[in-house]
């Protein structure tokens, strides 16, 4: 017998704290961090920026002015592009592109790569072959499959949105076809299985609830490769077309005039560097709040 | 070892080779320090075996590493003192105390499988310690193949080559006291160094650290919360509680009389293997120990303590001489009363009276049966060119619980039997012979048969921390186990507070979570969430060896007090036998997935027919003084693995009685003995049964 | 090893296979017609007909996929039809680029990765590790293509101190080839780099728990000895294992760092063959890729069995 760890006694927790669900309990206490503070205000401010561009901006990103290339001023705080339009109003509208492009389709993709995982629990047949096929699409770097989905849709939103929907699939897949196997063999779930409960609600009630932290973690992570995946297709070309900005192709802009205008890439590469940095902070704070015992 | 080695009393000593003092040590939090060691003090004379005995949570663990000044972070000594050789310990800078590490005090842990570093040969990690201490590279080598030798590894020029990997839990175990020996220190703090280990490798490793005491002189302190093998091996011990010193003496002082109430409610609540007590609930202690981030003022056992007076829970009483020279006890009450306090008064909250004869007759109908049952697990994995061989974990076993009454299935890990409880269950699939629930044919395992199963029959698992769902509360636990019943609302909620009531828990605390619960209660938890399903069987898993002895006691009173309301017939298993011992009405006994001796537990226990019988029996520890000399049969080597098992009788190759000893006894290794009846009228599959003796 | 090679053939096998069906339906699946787009805007349905006939686009799927592939096994990678060349030439060309810039990546993530991660990882004093730690999480956070543009604004344009545009062959002049090289080898670098470090790290953190640690400290070893000889031996399976995962990321990366550094590599080739629909290209480009994933997992397999005595390869 080890020295296994004490439950508190009845002096150390008052009753309300023994009657909160413990993941919630959990998931509160990572945003309560200094990580969890500053990367959820990040994304607040970047998300109400985005939600109020058009009411900030109701003239949309294609007013054009009378300069062309100025570097950053009072009166354009990021400065002016190539046909007089100012930078920050398309990096808002921008902004726009790339969360309404994460935001659906990387929990989308969490979701559904959630069930493919889970498909072991029809057959192991079927999920061992899922997850070969899954391995398959791990052999394609993010950017790869772009690639290959820009090559057959053209170029634009839907080949972005699926590049990102099916670049997540393997590894939430691969979380919850884990968290199955390894739920099998706990003892709680033994325990469920004696008392005669069947796959789905040990599913339902055992495993999925022990999976979720992973997935969530995972998804936060897959936010910030949603970004670079929009960013970098675009930066090459192969991303939203113009004049619809998003932040990629603002850079991918910016740089072929980064000699005439060197601060025309600062501002959107700042609003992108904020949208990472904001979901990075979020989910080390939710992983350190799940993994800690 | 017998009692005459003992040294005499304390006073005749001469200066200790090692003297704690005042020892605090504290965790530091946020929420501010947690007392984990409280004001200890203890010495160790030279030759000395010194046994420090607590539960989880007693400090004595963090007591070793004070010592040692290895404490993690955030673990800080406080105050007192740890003198060796004539310096205090704590306070040499670093670099001195790592040179005295190892080569004046060493340590050995307890989990073998993770002290020896994975990708280090054991030679280079035996040779290391010799060389952070300047010994040259060359000698350091040879004294390594003399030390493994000295341990009792064989063939040490090849395995002093190979890695930890390669060896096993008992033989690392003699690798790591190897690594302890090399610098010759004057003290060996062993911190639980056989908990991980089986009976049989324990007795082996006990018997080497005997001898080096004897061989080397040297001082060895034993952290464990085994009385039996402090009773066995220990010359002196120290008694902690709650993060304090309790008690101490010297063993005979300490067993024979007890002064402390915590010391004496200990032994007695614990199962024995000559009990008579079958039938009566053990005199177990009430409650939980104390969470060391909330200690109760005054002693720490007062809360739990039958004779606790107004002062014990003001301050906390100091350890003062109590009888002989050398023995001390924290007690106001004991310290008080002359003559020493009446232990035998009944407890307080658990009378003792008799629960009565088992409430089924004899001739009990059979609740489960299982006929030449075969497990196979090897052949789970299938590759794609290959089909691994079948491994059976359970080969041919049979055996039947009965209503009322209690089958006791003792081994050790790795002979198959919680591989063949699971099989009951439907959990592992069965390869051949039969289950019977209540009659009924159950072995195909299809719906139907597994309806019946889980109606008949529930499981009681090892872990209470595993066992339930952390996210999920009490009312949600035994809510999923009563919606079989088929009752809802009011009814289920009626039967959910019955239930806690049953198992001993509070209805109010069905809304908590179960980190909110101590391992007792869980445990309870469990309990009830088996009973829900009204079954006529339980399989009961290891069911105490997770929790603490205090709490044990509880637990099998409560199976106890179950079994005899509700008429259910229990499969037993554990590997501890003292507890099985006080369980069951009958005992098998399995070795290697088979069962080797099977009959009436008062019968097996006092006249064991097959040799592993008598074997396990001689190798159990007992906290008893007067266990101290009997003669042991130690069993060379280790389980052979299932998947490859010998010829002829599985245990021929560690058998005292078997071709090891008698090289002329060729029918072990040609034909293998089944279970049958035996002169004596008692069931072994031994061809000599009966010959291997117990002497008491 | 023979054995475990052997082993992992079925797999490799699989993957590759699977791979190269996605890499030979990409032309089928992209609409519009091949034929109609080398003909020309203004060409006779004959000439279609007669590309269509030389491309072999009539006949079953089948027995084009069955030749593609025979072609590949005998070296023919086939011809770029917009380019004529052959695209065993084009790739030729550019090989060298990419494979200067993915190896010194490498080496910058090894180095860059191992002395963050072991840095981090045994230091005692908590501020230190927490700050290093911070600038970590910044490390991850930041894409190369950002670093590659921090790089390009801070050593190219605002000050001119190394050459942000096009390349220099490392091999026909080092000095000059290493000074194009080093700044997107770092960008690409840097974000692996990163999530190295932070996995060794962690993986020395947790290491330094085991009872193996504490018993080196017991044996009266110098904190040195223990962070070199027990925690950190056995964390460098993890540091392989996250080397080998973040090849492909760097492949990947090397499509952006070739664009913004503007180099003339297989990136640039493959996002210019999606440009101009030129698939013959792009499909061996994706399967080399995958093919190169690949072996760097088995790589990594056997390193990693080389370091833990207890793996056995082909057990």
């Amino acid at each position: 017998m080890a020295d296994l760890p004490l439950a508190p006694s009845d002096v150390a927790l008052p009753e309300a704290r023994r009657r909160l669900n413990p993941t919630l309990v959990r998931y509160l206490s990572a945003l309560r961090t200094p990580k969890g503070v500053v990367g959820l205000s990040i994304l607040v401010l970047m998300g109400l920026a985005a939600l109020l561009a058009p009411v900030l901006f109701p003239g949309g990103y294609d007013q054009q002015g009378p300069q062309a290339l100025t570097g950053m001023s009072g009166k354009h705080i990021f400065g002016v592009d190539e046909f007089g339009r100012d930078i920050f109003v398309r990096s808002l509208y921008g902004l726009r592109i790339d969360l309404s492009l994460i935001l659906t389709a990387v929990p989308l993709s969490m979701a559904v790569g959630t069930l493919l995982g889970l498909s072991g629990v029809i057959s192991e047949r079927l999920g061992a072959a899922v997850q070969r096929l899954l391995d398959v699409v791990i052999g394609f770097p993010g950017l790869i499959l772009g690639i290959c989905l820009v090559a057959i849709l053209q170029p634009g939103w839907p080949a972005l949105f699926l590049t990102i929907l099916i670049s997540g699939l393997p590894t939430a897949g691969r979380l919850a076809r884990g968290a199955w196997l390894a739920q099998q063999s706990r003892e709680y779930v033994l325990a469920a299985r004696v008392l005669g409960v069947s796959r789905w609600q040990l599913l339902v009630r055992h495993v999925l609830p022990n999976a979720m932290d992973a997935i969530v973690v995972n998804g936060a992570v897959w936010m910030v490769v949603g970004v670079y995946i929009e960013a970098g297709l675009s930066i090459v070309g192969l991303g939203v077309q113009p004049p619809t900005p998003s932040l990629g192709v603002l850079l991918n802009n910016g740089l072929r005039f980064v000699t005439q205008s060197p601060t025309y890439i600062v501002g959107p590469a700042l609003l992108l560097l904020l949208v990472s940095v904001g979901f990075s902070l979020l989910s080390d704070a939710l992983n350190e709040a799940v993994n800690r015992r | 070892m017998t009692s005459t080695e003992s040294p005499a009393p304390v006073m005749a000593k001469d200066a200790p080779l090692l003297r704690v003092e005042g020892l605090r040590t504290e965790f530091r939090s946020k929420k501010g320090g947690i007392k984990a060691v409280n004001d200890v003090s203890f010495d160790i004379y030279p030759g000395d075996v010194l046994g420090i005995v607590g539960e989880s949570g007693s400090g004595k663990s963090v007591t070793a590493r004070s010592i040692m000044r290895m404490l993690r972070p955030p673990g800080e000594v406080v105050a007192g003192s740890v003198r060796f050789g004539g310096e205090d310990l704590l306070t040499l800078p670093e670099r001195e105390m790592r040179r005295r590490r190892g080569s004046k005090v060493a340590l050995v842990f307890q989990d073998p499988q993770s002290a020896l570093n994975p990708v280090m040969k054991v030679g280079d990690q035996i040779v290391e310690a010799m060389t952070v201490h300047g010994v040259g590279k060359q000698a350091a080598r040879e004294r390594a193949s003399d030390l493994l030798e000295q341990v009792g590894i064989p063939d040490v020029q090849t395995k002093i080559d190979h890695y930890p990997h390669q060896f096993s839990g008992g033989m690392r175990q003699r690798v790591v006291i190897a690594i302890a020996l090399a610098n010759d220190p004057a003290l060996l703090i062993a911190d639980e160094p056989t908990t991980a280990l089986d009976v049989t490798i324990q007795a082996q490793i006990l018997r080497l650290l005997a001898r080096l005491r004897t061989e080397l002189g040297i001082a060895i302190a034993i952290i464990t919360h085994d009385m039996g093998v402090v009773a066995e091996l220990c010359t002196d011990v120290v008694v902690m509680y709650g993060g304090r010193t309790v008690e101490k003496g010297t063993v005979e002082q300490v067993f024979e009389q007890p002064r402390h109430p915590y010391t004496a409610a200990l032994l007695a609540a614990m199962p024995r293997l000559d009990d008579d007590r079958t039938g009566r609930s053990l005199p177990a202690i009430p409650g939980a120990p104390p969470d060391p981030a909330a200690p109760p003022p005054g002693c720490p056992f007062a809360p739990r303590c039958r004779f606790t007076e107004e002062a014990c829970e003001q301050e906390p009483p100091a350890l003062l001489q109590i009888g002989g020279a050398g023995q001390a006890a924290a007690c106001f009450v004991a310290q008080r009363a002359a003559g020493g306090l009446d232990f035998s008064a009944p407890v307080r909250d658990e009378p003792a009276t008799t629960t009565g004869t088992p409430a089924a007759p004899p001739a009990a109908e059979a609740v489960l049966e299982v006929r030449d049952l075969r497990v196979d697990v090897g052949s789970r994995r299938r590759g794609l060119f290959h089909r691994e061989p079948p491994v059976y974990a359970v080969d041919s076993v049979s055996l039947s619980v009965h209503a009322g009454r209690t089958l006791g299935l003792v081994g050790e890990s790795g002979c198959g039997k919680s591989t063949l409880s699971r099989s009951i269950v439907g959990i592992n699939r069965v390869a051949g012979g039969s289950i019977l629930v209540d009659g009924a044919d159950v072995s195909a395992m299809g719906e139907q048969e597994l309806t019946r199963v889980r109606s008949s029959v529930q499981y009681l698992f090892q872990d209470p921390y595993a066992s339930l769902n952390p996210r999920r509360t009490i009312r949600q636990s035994l809510a999923e186990a009563l919606a079989f019943r088929g009752i809802g609302g009011r009814a289920r909620e009626e039967a959910a507070r019955s239930l806690m009531t049953q198992v001993g828990l509070r209805a109010e605390h069905l809304d908590r979570y179960p980190h909110a619960f101590s391992g007792g209660q869980r445990q309870r938890i469990g309990i009830a969430r088996a009973l829900a399903r009204q079954p006529r069987t339980l399989i009961l898993d290891e069911p105490v060896s997770a929790l603490d002895m205090s709490i044990q006691a509880q637990i099998i009173n409560l199976l106890e007090k179950l079994q005899n309301e509700l008429g259910l017939g229990y499969l037993f298993i554990a590997h501890d036998l003292s507890v099985v011992r006080h369980l069951s009405d009958t005992v098998a006994v399995m070795y290697l997935g088979r069962i080797v001796e099977y009959g009436d537990a008062a019968e097996v226990y006092g006249n064991p027919q097959h040799p592993y019988t008598a074997a396990l029996l001689s190798s159990s520890p007992v906290p008893s003084v007067s266990a101290r000399s009997r003669e042991r049969i130690i069993l060379p080597g280790d389980l052979p693995s299932p998947a490859n098992p010998p010829t002829g009788c599985r245990f021929r190759t560690r058998c005292p009685i078997g071709p090891l000893a008698q090289p002329d006894r060729t029918i072990c290794t040609e034909v293998d003995p089944q279970l049958t009846l035996t002169a004596t009228g008692r069931r072994a599959a031994c061809h000599f049964a009966g010959e291997l003796a117990l002497q008491a | 090893m023979v054995r475990f090679l052997i082993r992992k053939i079925p797999s490799v096998v699989f993957v590759l296979f699977a791979s190269s069906i996605v890499a030979f339906a990409l032309p089928r699946l992209a609409p519009g017609d091949v034929a109609v787009t080398l003909a020309g805007t203004d060409s006779t349905a004959a000439a279609i007909a007669a590309i269509r006939q030389e491309l072999g686009l009539n006949r079953p799927l089948v027995v084009q996929y069955w030749d593609w592939i025979v072609g590949l096994f005998q070296g023919n990678l086939g011809e770029s039809y917009l380019l004529r060349r052959s695209v065993a030439s084009l790739i030729g060309d550019r090989l060298g680029s990419t494979l200067e810039l993915a190896a010194l990546a490498t080496l910058l993530v090894i180095l860059i990765g191992t002395t963050l991660g072991v840095a981090v990882g045994s230091t005692r004093r908590r501020w230190a590790r927490a700050g290093l730690d911070l600038v970590n999480s910044f490390f991850i956070a930041i894409p190369s293509f950002l670093t590659g543009l921090a790089l390009i604004l801070v050593f190219g344009v605002l000050n001119r101190w190394l050459p942000v545009s096009g390349e220099v062959s490392f091999m026909a002049d080092p000095t000059i080839g290493f000074q194009f090289l080093i700044l997107p080898a770092f960008a690409l670098a840097l974000p692996s780099a990163a999530v190295v470090a932070r996995l060794l790290q962690a993986e020395m953190l947790a290491v330094k728990n085991e009872d193996y640690v504490d018993l080196a400290l017991s044996k009266g070893a110098s904190a040195t000895r223990i962070t070199l000889r027990h925690v950190l031996r056995n964390s460098v399976g993890t540091a392989v294992v996250a080397v080998g995962l973040q090849i492909g990321n760097l492949l990947a990366g090397a499509v952006i760092i070739e664009a913004i550094f503007n180099r003339n590599g297989l990136g640039q080739l493959a996002v210019s063959s999606v440009q101009t629909r030129d698939f013959t290209v792009l499909q061996v480009l994706i399967l080399a890729v995958v093919f190169v994933a690949v072996i760097c997992q088995i790589l990594t397999e056997v390193v990693l069995a080389g370091l833990d005595p207890r793996i056995k390869l082909g057990e």
